[in-house]
């Protein structure tokens, strides 16, 4: 399965590669890790006639943390999150997500802006960012802006960003000393794309208590207020399901039930403390 | 090649430094397989998932099915070839061969990349991590039992080596 | 630069049979200087991409190719004189078809080749196959084995009137009234089950590089297969050619299964194309191509009835079962084998009075059947030890108990069984008693009752079966398909400084033979195994065999190896004595040299005394000197019965539906082992291809005939993760027909797992009401089922119908 053609250019900052981008008329790319768009393109299901590497722009790696708003940089590799190598002020929740990325050598080249930008449904950094109610960032020959993580994806693979425009990266409140997370994903075995995905934080100091049911068929489905969810032990109760119809999950399907497994497993793992999901 | 979108590329392989024309669209497997005549990177899905192409790009493993050559300019590629004479390889190739952790041998030099990884990164890994790390490395021969106790032989002998110098040292104090 | 390789393992240490001896291939693979084929460059080679039907079923309208490349595309039109792929059973009833090697008039699966385009690269002829545009008037699609035997539907070969290649019927000591028994047994337990078809998923898929050689006026098609002469005969027959004039190289194969025991469609095309050019032609294929076009094995279907009588002692069993065929009838197998084979199989390891069984093979839109490893016996274990737990569960005895009494007993072997197979050897009751030690039963029971605080469900589940291998002419010659295996040759002859060149038929791919057949001539000879040089893959070089399949290669190629090392020995001692001047009955072979009173002379100084000082051999020397050919047939060739008790444990999650295994036992006995170590591996790795049928591989298929997996992110192949820490025992019981009491048993591993993990999993989900009664046991079947069950209470307990 070999990719169709396509011209390459590695630029050194943004704005060369929007000056790259915008005479391809849509047809171009951005491209980072390639571990998404890689696949796509060995099976011709994405034939993009140029690749803007944006792996050579530095400060698409930045990342810092000023009081207590944390950004990333869009072309740091799930292995540097995974490792620790930044400070992502979420209380070891991103490297714990990290680490079930996929493979370790996958991981060492995929980003975290282009797993965020294939905006897979399953797939791990698009449903911790509605966790973690971020902001995405990005640059266009219009000048820099920010998208609401709510607006970020529109459906399965399909975001929010012109196809001028580069994700730079992404930005969100720092997790408080006392906050808790937990991360639950059902998948059939390590690596591959998850059946569910539930994730809670309750950071009780900042007044936040926000869960996730995430790989449906839509975009990750955001509960603002997961209170209830925290304080029923009683995994039938009907709170669950209301929030999962509401994430238009159909009631009586497998996928109800799994999704539903994740979610009370999710709280349960809030609940024991231990910060982490079974 | 007839493309007009070819490049030239810098790039070091195995230690050498190579220049090379190549298209866009090659991958770096191909790249190497076609046009360098290392062929001891096999592929296997092309999708990223087998790991039978896993080789190391500036240090670390790295799926050259899904990365474009290009991509990789500037970059130090090590292929199995460009680790004949590693110890630690050498070390991994003696446990493999005691424990029987190969049969048809196509899978074997991704997963001596990722072996190698393993014994170096997480030298406390356990058989249960060890089995999560190989998680992305198929074999269809062996039943992973033979690559495990291989692993695991390797993790064990450099345990009892780094401890050893203070075991001697314990024992003249 | 190549290191020479110095062994550990040489001189004294163990070399022979039953040594675990380190492989010699290992070293080439490890330093990834593996020859696989897709690493053969020849200068001028060009790259072939198939434009492959995207549809399960239509007739061709027309095939418009691109403005530009009308020269680089080539259909079956412009294939004159190439003739189809024919594979034909003699069995009665067999219903013939032609599989044509490039598609024309009809497509009959997703994936057929229909016209073939080359370039320079891989990459540059898969451009020009995406322009090529295939018009199609589509038909309604064959999908499902049960409803393509309905008289409404559509035809996959119009001329036979139906969709089934084949109909057996087996119908064993008929004079016992079953019409008595099915009234009168005390316990009838009846299943209905489903296997899925898989892919059999090598590391490495196929691919060949053909060219035609001038001077030796030779098509040369290098080819990854596991029987290069079959590849031969049938490639010389598609093309037009005699076998002399074709030769088969298979170099290192990186896995088969019997994936790559076919002649392809593709393989021809490369041929001829060769031919044509006069250029190196390529194919490579990838996995797209292997998971969408060639998911071709597995699928059963089995309405399945036991009866026993109060303590479970088997009456009868009787079975209608189909088997999903596919497309065509593939080169040499044919299409029938694997349903013809439940006929004579599905008693098992068991003793009963009655049997009955129909089955059919039936014509579909998908990929044509390949043997599987372990075949039909995969499915038919399944089946029938389905229903030896049912009867298990119906008597109150425990599973092990009900196969206690009903198994062959070492005392009655050699057996023939209710369909006259001749089970040769072994103790089958005594595997299952170690095997249940082992896994250590009452505390499994006893931990069931206990319950888990992570609310799982333990299950414990077992399968016994016996594995037929290294079968020969007498049960082959009546299938009448394109081969017959016959006796199996062996060439070997010493170089003049005393190294042993060995040549067999059979070839190797993951099964370590170019160590275990060194071992066995170091067992005759005293050799030194690395001074032994085994030479497979290559029909210009090797002797005609029908390759490796059924777990034929150590009993056959062995044998075979043996006999000439041991005529070899012959040879040598006649012209040992000689030199020693010493008459041969006073000397002996010992350490690889003849030995008399008080000097001896070694393998390596007799080899050389032959090549360059003849004047010191006997007058009366064997002509034929140190090279002997010769051909081994078992003492009586109704195969070898290895044999294996599976035994495991599982926790089952009855929320996530997810099987988790916990701990796996084998209990096995293959005869006399050759390398005990080589032995586990394929028992390993047969284990964990059955651990995917059992729960996790399914190519699925929409009901237009489309696979729905294409690629290994959807078809689920084991990982480090999904096969556990296997423990496996060995018992060593030799086979009183092969000539070193081993018996074959690359495919044991494979056969036993999907029954034990289905029954395992039924065991932890009784408790439920809920039973699955399909492979594979998937998270989805097993929610689902809970799910229904649970809406049954419900409305049971509001007192409506269920």
């Amino acid at each position: 399965m070999k990719a169709a053609t396509y011209d390459y250019a590695k630029p050194l900052t943004c704005d060369e590669a929007i000056a790259l981008i915008v005479p391809t008329g849509g047809m171009g790319k951005f491209v980072s890790g390639s571990q998404s768009l890689g696949p796509m393109m060995n099976l011709r299901l994405a034939q993009p006639e140029m690749l803007v590497d944006l792996r050579g722009i530095a400060a698409l790696r930045a990342c810092r943390i000023e009081g207590e708003t944390v950004t990333l940089g869009a072309c740091l590799t799930h292995a540097q999150i995974e490792d620790g190598k930044v400070e992502t002020g979420t209380r070891g929740l991103m490297e714990y997500v990290a680490r079930g990325i996929a493979y370790r050598a996958v991981r060492n080249r995929g980003t975290l802006g282009g797993s965020l930008a294939h905006a897979d449904p399953a797939a791990d950094w698009i449903n911790t960012m509605c966790a973690l109610d971020a902001q995405f960032l990005v640059a266009g020959p219009g000048g820099a802006r920010v998208i609401d993580g709510g607006d970020w994806m529109a459906g399965a693979f399909t975001t929010a960003l012109e196809a001028d425009e580069i994700l730079t990266g992404v930005r969100f409140a720092r997790l408080s000393p006392t906050a808790r997370w937990s991360y639950y994903k059902f998948n059939r075995k390590p690596g591959e794309f998850a059946e569910a995905i539930a994730v809670f934080i309750d950071d009780a100091a900042r007044g936040v208590c926000r869960a996730v049911i995430g790989a449906i068929d839509a975009p990750p489905f955001a509960i603002d207020d997961a209170r209830d969810l925290l304080r029923d032990a009683n995994p039938q109760t009907s709170c669950f399901d209301a929030h999962l119809e509401a994430a238009g999950i159909e009631a009586g399907s497998y996928e109800h039930e799994v999704h539903r497994v994740a979610l009370v497993r999710a709280a349960a793992a809030i609940r024991n403390q231990d910060g982490k999901a079974p | 090649m007839s493309d007009a979108f070819i490049k030239t590329i810098e790039l070091v392989v195995n230690r050498a430094p190579v220049v090379d024309r190549v298209e866009p669209r090659t991958s770096l497997a191909d790249f190497l397989r076609e046009q360098r005549m290392l062929c001891g990177t096999n592929i296997g899905c092309e999708q990223g998932v087998c790991g039978a192409c896993t080789i190391d790009v500036d240090g670390v493993p790295t799926r050259s099915c899904i990365t474009p050559a290009i991509s990789c300019a500037g970059s130090a590629v090590r292929t199995i070839e460009g680790f004949d004479d590693d110890a630690i390889m050498n070390e991994l190739r003696a446990a493999f061969s005691a424990e029987h952790a190969l049969q048809c041998g196509y899978c074997t030099p991704g997963m001596l990349m990722t072996a190698r990884d393993i014994v170096t990164r997480l030298p406390d890994a356990d058989d249960a991590r060890v089995r999560l790390e190989l998680s992305g490395n198929l074999c269809r021969c062996t039943g992973y039992v033979g690559i495990v106790r291989a692993i695991r032989r390797v993790l064990d002998a450099r345990r009892a080596r780094a401890a050893a110098p203070l075991a001697a040292a314990a024992a003249t104090a | 630069m190549i290191k020479r390789l110095h062994r550990q393992g040489g001189g004294d240490s163990a070399q022979g049979i039953g040594a675990s001896l380190t492989r010699k291939e290992d070293e080439r693979f490890m330093h990834g200087r593996g020859e696989y084929v897709p690493n053969i460059r020849m200068v001028g080679m060009v790259d072939v991409a198939f434009v492959r039907s995207p549809i399960a079923h239509g007739h061709i309208v027309g095939i418009e190719k691109p403005e530009g490349f009308e020269h680089a595309i080539y259909t079956l039109g412009d294939m004159e004189g190439v003739k189809p792929v024919v594979a034909n059973s003699g069995l009665p009833g067999f219903k013939s078809s032609e599989q044509p090697v490039l598609a024309s008039g009809k497509v009959r699966q997703v994936g057929e080749i229909i016209a073939m385009c080359v370039a320079a690269t891989r990459a540059q002829a898969e451009d020009i196959a995406a322009q090529v545009f295939v018009d199609f008037e589509e038909l309604p699609a064959v999908v499902d084995m049960i409803d393509a035997r309905r008289d409404d539907s559509a035809l996959v070969h119009e001329h036979w009137g139906d969709n089934v290649f084949l109909e057996t019927f087996v119908d064993a000591n008929p004079d016992v009234d079953l019409d008595a028994i099915r009234r009168d047994a005390p316990i009838r337990v009846h299943r209905k089950l489903r296997t899925a078809r898989q892919s059999m998923a090598p590391m490495e898929g196929r691919g060949c590089v053909a060219h035609w050689d001038r001077r030796l006026s030779q098509l040369i098609l290098h080819t990854s297969a596991q029987m290069p002469h079959i590849t031969r005969t049938g490639l010389a027959q598609c093309l037009g050619l005699d076998e002399g004039q074709v030769r088969v190289i298979a170099p290192d194969v990186g896995g088969g299964f019997g994936y790559k025991g076919i002649l392809l469609p593709e393989e021809v095309c490369c041929g001829w194309l060769a031919m044509q050019l006069e250029k190196p032609v390529r194919w490579i294929e990838d996995r797209r191509e292997q998971l969408t076009a060639n998911a071709n094995c597995r699928e059963h279907d089995y309405d399945i009835t036991g009866y026993a009588d109060r303590d479970g002692r088997l009456l009868a069993v009787e079975c209608e079962a189909h088997v999903d065929s596919g497309a065509y009838s593939s080169y040499p197998f044919s299409a029938c084998l694997e349903a013809a084979q439940i006929g004579s199989i599905l008693p098992g390891p068991y003793k009963m009075e009655r049997f009955r069984c129909r089955t059919w093979s039936v014509a579909t839109n998908k990929p044509p059947i390949l043997p599987y490893r372990g075949v039909a016996r995969t499915g038919v274990c399944y089946a029938i030890e389905t229903v030896m737990d049912a009867i298990a569960l119906e008597a109150g005895i425990e599973p092990y108990e009900v196969r206690l009494r009903n198994l062959v007993e070492p005392h009655e072997m050699p057996y023939d069984n209710i369909t006259r197979k001749h089970f040769d050897s072994g103790d089958y009751p005594e595997a299952v008693r170690r095997a249940m030690a082992a896994i250590d039963l009452s505390a499994v029971r006893a931990r069931q009752r206990r319950g888990e605080p992570d609310g799982r469900r333990i299950g414990f589940g077992m399968s016994v079966f016996c594995e037929q291998g290294a079968h020969g002419t007498s049960v082959y010659h009546g299938w009448g398909i394109p081969m017959v295996p016959g006796y199996e040759p062996a060439v070997i002859r010493l170089t003049p400084d005393g190294v042993l060149e060995v040549r067999v038929g059979v070839h190797s791919h993951g099964q370590s033979m170019e160590t275990t057949l060194a071992q066995i001539a170091h067992e005759v000879l005293g050799i030194d195994t690395d001074r032994v040089r085994i030479v497979l893959g290559d029909t210009g070089v090797t002797p005609y065999s029908t390759g490796t399949w059924g777990s034929r290669s150590i009993v056959m190629a062995g044998g075979a190896v043996g006999r000439a090392s041991k005529e070899l020995k012959e040879r040598l001692l006649k012209i040992g004595a000689h030199l020693l001047g010493e008459p041969s009955s006073e000397v002996r072979w010992e350490n690889g040299a003849v030995v008399g009173r008080q000097a001896s002379r070694s393998l390596r100084e007799i080899a050389r005394t032959w090549y360059l000082a003849p004047q010191l051999l006997p007058s009366d020397v064997d002509p034929r000197g140190l090279e002997v050919s010769t051909s081994y047939q078992a003492k009586r060739d109704s195969g070898t019965f290895s044999y294996a008790c599976h035994a495991v444990v599982v926790a089952v999650d009855p929320a996530l539906g997810q099987t988790e295994i916990l701990d796996y036992v084998i209990v096995e006995d293959g005869g006399v082992l050759i390398n005990p170590m080589v032995v586990d591996g394929q028992v390993y790795g047969g284990a964990a291809q059955g651990i995917g049928t059992a729960l996790y591989e399914a190519m699925p298929y929409s009901d237009d005939g489309q696979p729905l997996a294409s690629t290994l992110a959807d078809y689920i192949l084991p990982g480090a993760t999904e096969v556990p820490a296997i423990r496996i025992e060995h018992m060593e019981t030799p086979a009183p027909y092969t000539e070193f009491g081993q018996k074959g048993i690359g495919e044991s591993g494979a056969i036993g797992p999907p029954a034990a993990l289905a029954n395992a999993v039924n065991d932890a989900l009784r408790g439920l009401g809920v039973r699955i009664d399909q492979l594979p046991v998937t998270p989805r079947l097993v929610v689902e089922a809970l799910a229904k069950e649970r809406e049954r209470q419900a409305r049971a307990m509001k007192g409506m119908p269920a």
